[in-house]
């Protein structure tokens, strides 16, 4: 789908995915308790910034973050010391976003407690075009300025029906960043490189458990707009 | 769990899947989830409720509920392998809005009421007028309801009004098996698949609509076999991108496609002589039915000579004028079927199903297997796919259509007729000698006003969906909610399009909520036992027909006595004691469905389907009929018919025997049958092909599917697929909503241009699983003459901006 103009692919995944319009009658109800094959517990990653977070070398966090716990922080987020002091958790993000992406971080985040996040199992970023959430923020801690990727998404390829010899290519259709979901031999493969982490694909995933992983950026680039309080 | 070791476990248990999937030949399920494997988790099999694969599942229950699914590795079908609508089949059990009372619409409201009333209102309105009375029923029927409804219909009303949702999907297939070989089903299974060189999909999305049978043919890739696969379409799909050759064609193109391999083989001289003069004789059709004339199917016989010259206009060139395929695919498609080295399986569904000459498609497709003799050895065999679980087994074997009798048996056929009597102990006569109406025509004298000829007054639907998936909606049923004299009964699992009309809804019991059987496209006879209780007062469609049953015989009704005096549906315990199977408390007082398959049973040996005892089933992942007693007692399941080293039926030293021949002399036939064109065809007000079908996640109306989150998520509802060309001229955007509109009706519809499938320019897809937008108000209800089935695949369209 390279080359697809990103305007309307975004739009259509908004009518495919978006509250509102029309929705389906009868509404597909929930199972009322879990079965074969629901999301649920079993769910990997069901939160990625609830992962206890230890050092990794890989990702060269130094000693003094190893606190930190990566939140899903919307599309735009300064670097994260600044957003925690930035933000004023006045909700206009969480009030604009059309499809009630953004949720207020329960209180297992301690100090983001409270702040802007995305569950992208539940309700997953669509990529606006306009970006409205970083439009209204006042406080500037969403800026248009800084990158637009929140995290990035990796297939368990142990739990992915496409690679089980079972065909499904839903992530690669529903994905709204052109490139980051390519299918090779019918099977996906994302690009960590284009993938901005929105959670689209975690959330269409229809695998008996899900096959998606998104991790929120745990270091996100770009420098605060104001030099906010070290995080200790 | 830290980011990086999660990452890195998820990497070696890729490397572990890889090599198990290496291992076992590239089976191999996911794990099981949803259910913790303990002391009151209890496995049992099952096949899957969709698709006419015939996959099987392992059933998770635990504490009266179905929490878990696995693939059973022990089926032979799918050895573990589940496609995604498998995975979830459980949750079909779970949706919030099960239906789960009686309902009858008082004064334009549904109001609940008791069994009792809902059994007496449709006594009632049978005993009343018995002759206007018809029964719809569906390849979604276990054996044992098909065969009820059928007992009930033909041998107790005397009635023939009686049809399925088969008709819509497979009686082209049908009618391209009776002209061809005389007798009903494939001659081949899913074997051949492992076995075959070339695999040709003849406007089969295999991939979306067969997964789990695509699958094991591409598997054989992974084990470093060569498998060719063609496919033949008119818009790409998921199947096209693992094909080896893309032949895009014009709709109905393919009838000049399969002429062009038959002039080929024969100016090539590369047909198989030795198996044509042994094995085969040629037909054409007699005089073109009209008013006077019905279409027959038989036939006249022609010369080896007179075939020739038929099929010598289709040249490559004119072939490729015809269907747009290039001249040189086709003479490598030739090539191919002269070689007798290579083992070729052609594979079908609605695509050559589905078509106003659906009978002829499907005669020429296994006419180019005959004469090139890739018939009856592993990976040699044209084979046509089912959509439903059990159109095979209930709706064509039990011949619960408005022309058949059990056995592949015909309501026209008197001494069929008298069989069936015998067989059903019922007296002489009572099966009536003209067949019913089919399901079109059923509908339509349904929504006619009765005295302007619609003579169909009470329709009673079981598990179908007919006001979704009906083609030309508003023709062929939706006037019905403006005639006060007809009476809709329902009996379904959740609110669908078609309980919106009825005037009775009667809440089933579903899948493993009762025992039962089907027969998948492989004429594999499969068995699962109930293992939950359905919710409420859901109850078996089975008992339901036979509480009416039971309740017309206390009102007295001709008919639902026996020769003896006895009750049709009349049940002992060994001791002469009656079980009341009629009264719900009592009907698993023994096992009906058991009682009811060995009833059954007798009937099917006349055409060689034979069954094996209930009993066997239970012991099996299904068996492949005809299942044949050994000496040493066991039972024996069949996979290549017609050929001697398989069919018990073919005699010593035949080598192939085709002994149900329409010609009688144990040949099948050859038949030559012209390219036509289309009855509607685009034109400058309706520019635009519309072709419909499924997708992947949904099975036909998605009334099951669409309440299973995960599916729903997936895709969420129907679309328009168009081609970037078009579009583009048009100045539409992808997403953007627009009508798609014929002289029929029309919907609104999203646009998605480049997606899962992508139609050549001039043509758009639709599926047909959302309910919030019948694409059945736009088809057309045009059918081939001699199967009536219609076709869902084309028609003219236009595409309208909105606003
Ligand atoms: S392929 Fe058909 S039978 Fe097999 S799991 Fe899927 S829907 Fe069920």
């Amino acid at each position: 789908m390279a080359g697809e103009p990103r305007p309307s692919r975004r739009d259509f995944l908004r009518g495919r995915l978006g509250r509102a319009g029309a929705e389906p009658h009868p509404r597909p109800e929930a199972p009322a308790a879990p079965s074969s094959g629901s999301h649920g517990a079993a769910a990997p990653g069901a939160l990625g910034g609830a992962l206890p977070a230890s050092p990794s070398p890989d990702r060269q966090v130094g000693p003094r973050r190893q606190v930190t716990l990566p939140v899903h922080r919307p599309p735009g987020a300064v670097h994260e010391a600044a957003f925690l002091a930035g933000c004023t958790r006045c909700n206009d993000c969480i009030t604009v976003c059309p499809v009630d992406a953004i949720v207020l971080a329960p209180a297992r985040f301690r100090h983001a407690a409270g702040t802007p996040m995305i569950d992208p199992y539940t309700s997953p970023c669509r990529m606006c075009t306009d970006i409205p959430c970083i439009a209204a923020c006042k406080p500037g801690v969403l800026r248009s300025d800084q990158p637009l990727k929140m995290g990035v998404a990796y297939i368990e390829r142990a739990a992915c029906l496409a690679y089980a010899g079972s065909f499904c290519t839903v992530c690669s259709e529903q994905c709204p960043v052109p490139g980051a979901i390519e299918l090779l031999s019918a099977r996906p493969h994302i690009r960590p490189d284009i993938c901005t982490g929105c959670g689209v694909c975690a959330y269409v995933c229809p695998a008996p458990s899900n096959a998606i992983v998104v991790m929120p950026l745990a270091d996100r680039a770009g420098a605060p707009s104001n030099a906010g309080p070290e995080l200790t | 769990m830290n980011a990086v070791i999660d990452r890195r476990e998820f990497l070696k248990q890729t490397a572990l899947a890889t090599a198990t999937a290496a291992a076992a030949g590239g089976a191999f399920s996911l794990p099981v989830l949803g259910g913790q494997e303990g002391a009151s988790l209890k496995w049992n099999k099952a096949p899957c409720r969709f698709c006419g694969t015939g996959c099987h599942v392992m059933v998770g229950t635990e504490n009266g509920r179905v929490v878990a699914i696995q693939g059973d590795q022990k089926a032979d079908v799918n050895k573990g392998l589940l496609c995604v609508k498998g995975y979830h089949v459980g949750l079909a059990l779970y949706g919030r809005d099960r239906l789960t009372t009686p309902m009858l619409r008082k004064d334009g409201r549904l109001v609940p009421i008791s069994w009792d009333e809902a059994i007496n209102t449709i006594a009632i309105r049978i005993a009343a007028s018995p002759k206007t009375f018809a029964l719809y029923g569906s390849g979604q029927w276990t054996v044992g309801e098909g065969f009820a409804g059928n007992k009930f219909m033909k041998a107790g009303l005397g009635s023939n009004q009686i049809d399925g949702n088969p008709r819509l999907c497979m009686s082209s297939a049908v009618t391209g098996f009776l002209s061809t070989f005389g007798v009903d089903e494939p001659p081949g299974v899913y074997d051949d698949l492992d076995a075959c060189d070339v695999a040709i999909m003849w406007g089969n999305n295999m991939a979306e609509m067969h997964p789990v049978l695509f699958s094991r043919l591409v598997d054989r890739r992974s084990r470093g076999e060569k498998v060719t696969i063609i496919d033949f379409t008119t818009r790409r799909t998921r199947t096209s991108d693992l094909a080896d050759h893309l032949l895009l064609f014009k709709p109905h193109g393919d009838l000049a496609i399969a002429n062009g391999v038959a002039h080929l083989l024969i100016r090539n001289n590369s047909f198989d002589r030795a198996f044509v003069e042994k094995h085969c004789n040629f037909r054409q059709l007699g005089a073109k039915p009209d008013e006077k004339t019905p279409p027959d199917m038989l036939g006249v016989p022609m010369t080896f000579e007179e075939y020739a010259r038929a099929v010598e206009p289709y040249t490559p060139e004119k072939v490729e004028e015809l269907s747009g395929v290039p001249a040189d695919k086709i003479r490598m498609l030739g090539e191919m079927f002269g070689r007798r080295d290579l083992k070729i399986n052609s594979l079908w569904c609605m695509g050559m199903n589905q078509h106003t000459r659906g009978t002829a498609i499907n005669c020429l497709v296994h006419g180019i297997h005959l004469l090139s003799g890739h018939f009856g050895k592993p990976g040699d065999a044209a084979t046509s796919l089912t959509g439903q679980p059990s159109a095979c087994g209930t709706v064509r074997e039990v011949g619960t259509l408005c022309h058949l009798l059990p056995g592949g048996r015909l309501v026209a056929n008197a001494e069929h007729r008298k069989e069936a009597e015998e067989l059903w102990n019922v007296p002489e006569g009572r099966i009536a000698a003209k067949p019913g109406y089919h399901t079109i025509e059923m509908f339509k004298r349904f929504n006619t006003p009765t005295d302007q000829g619609g003579d169909i007054t009470t329709l009673w639907v079981q598990v179908t969906n007919p006001s979704q998936t009906l083609p030309n909606l508003q023709r062929n049923f939706l006037e019905k909610k403006s005639l006060g004299d007809k009476f809709l009964i329902v009996s379904d699992v959740y609110p669908t399009a078609t309980t919106e009309l009825a005037d009775l809804i009667l809440p089933s019991a579903m899948w493993v909520e009762k025992n039962g059987m089907y027969g998948n496209s492989e004429r594999r006879t499969q068995h699962w036992f109930k293992l939950v209780e359905p919710p409420g007062e859901a109850r078996d469609d089975c008992w339901q027909l036979i509480a009416v049953s039971h309740k017309l015989l206390e009102m007295g009704v001709d008919g639902m006595k026996g020769r003896d005096g006895k009750w049709i549906f009349h049940t002992a315990e060994k001791s002469g004691r009656e079980v009341p199977i009629w009264n719900w408390a009592h009907y698993y007082d023994v096992n009906v469905d058991e009682r009811l398959f060995e009833e059954y049973r007798p009937f099917t040996t006349k055409k060689h389907k034979n069954l094996a005892p209930y009993q066997e089933y239970v012991k099996a992942r299904g068996l492949r009929w005809p299942v044949v007693q050994q000496p040493d007692g066991s039972w024996r399941e069949t996979r290549w018919r017609f050929s001697e080293f398989d069919d018990p039926f073919v005699a010593k030293g035949r080598e192939f025997q085709f002994y149900h021949s329409v010609s009688k002399d144990d040949k099948a036939l050859i038949w030559f049958r012209p390219h036509e064109f289309p009855p509607e065809m685009p034109d400058k007000d309706y520019p635009f092909w519309l072709c419909t079908g499924r997708v992947l996640e949904h099975w036909h109306s998605g009334s099951m599917t669409r309440r299973i989150p995960q599916l729903h998520r997936a895709v969420p509802r129907a679309y328009v697929e168009m081609n970037r060309e078009d579009a583009d001229r048009l100045g539409i955007r992808n997403s953007e909503v627009v009508t798609v509109k014929s002289r029929r009706g029309q919907i609104d519809l999203p646009v998605w241009i480049g997606g899962r499938g992508d139609p050549k320019s001039g043509e758009v897809f639709v599926p047909f699983f959302d309910e919030t937008r019948l694409i059945n108000l736009v088809t057309l209800d045009e059918y081939d003459p001699y199967s009536r089935q219609p076709d869902y695949k084309k028609c003219a369209v236009t595409i309208v901006r909105k606003g």
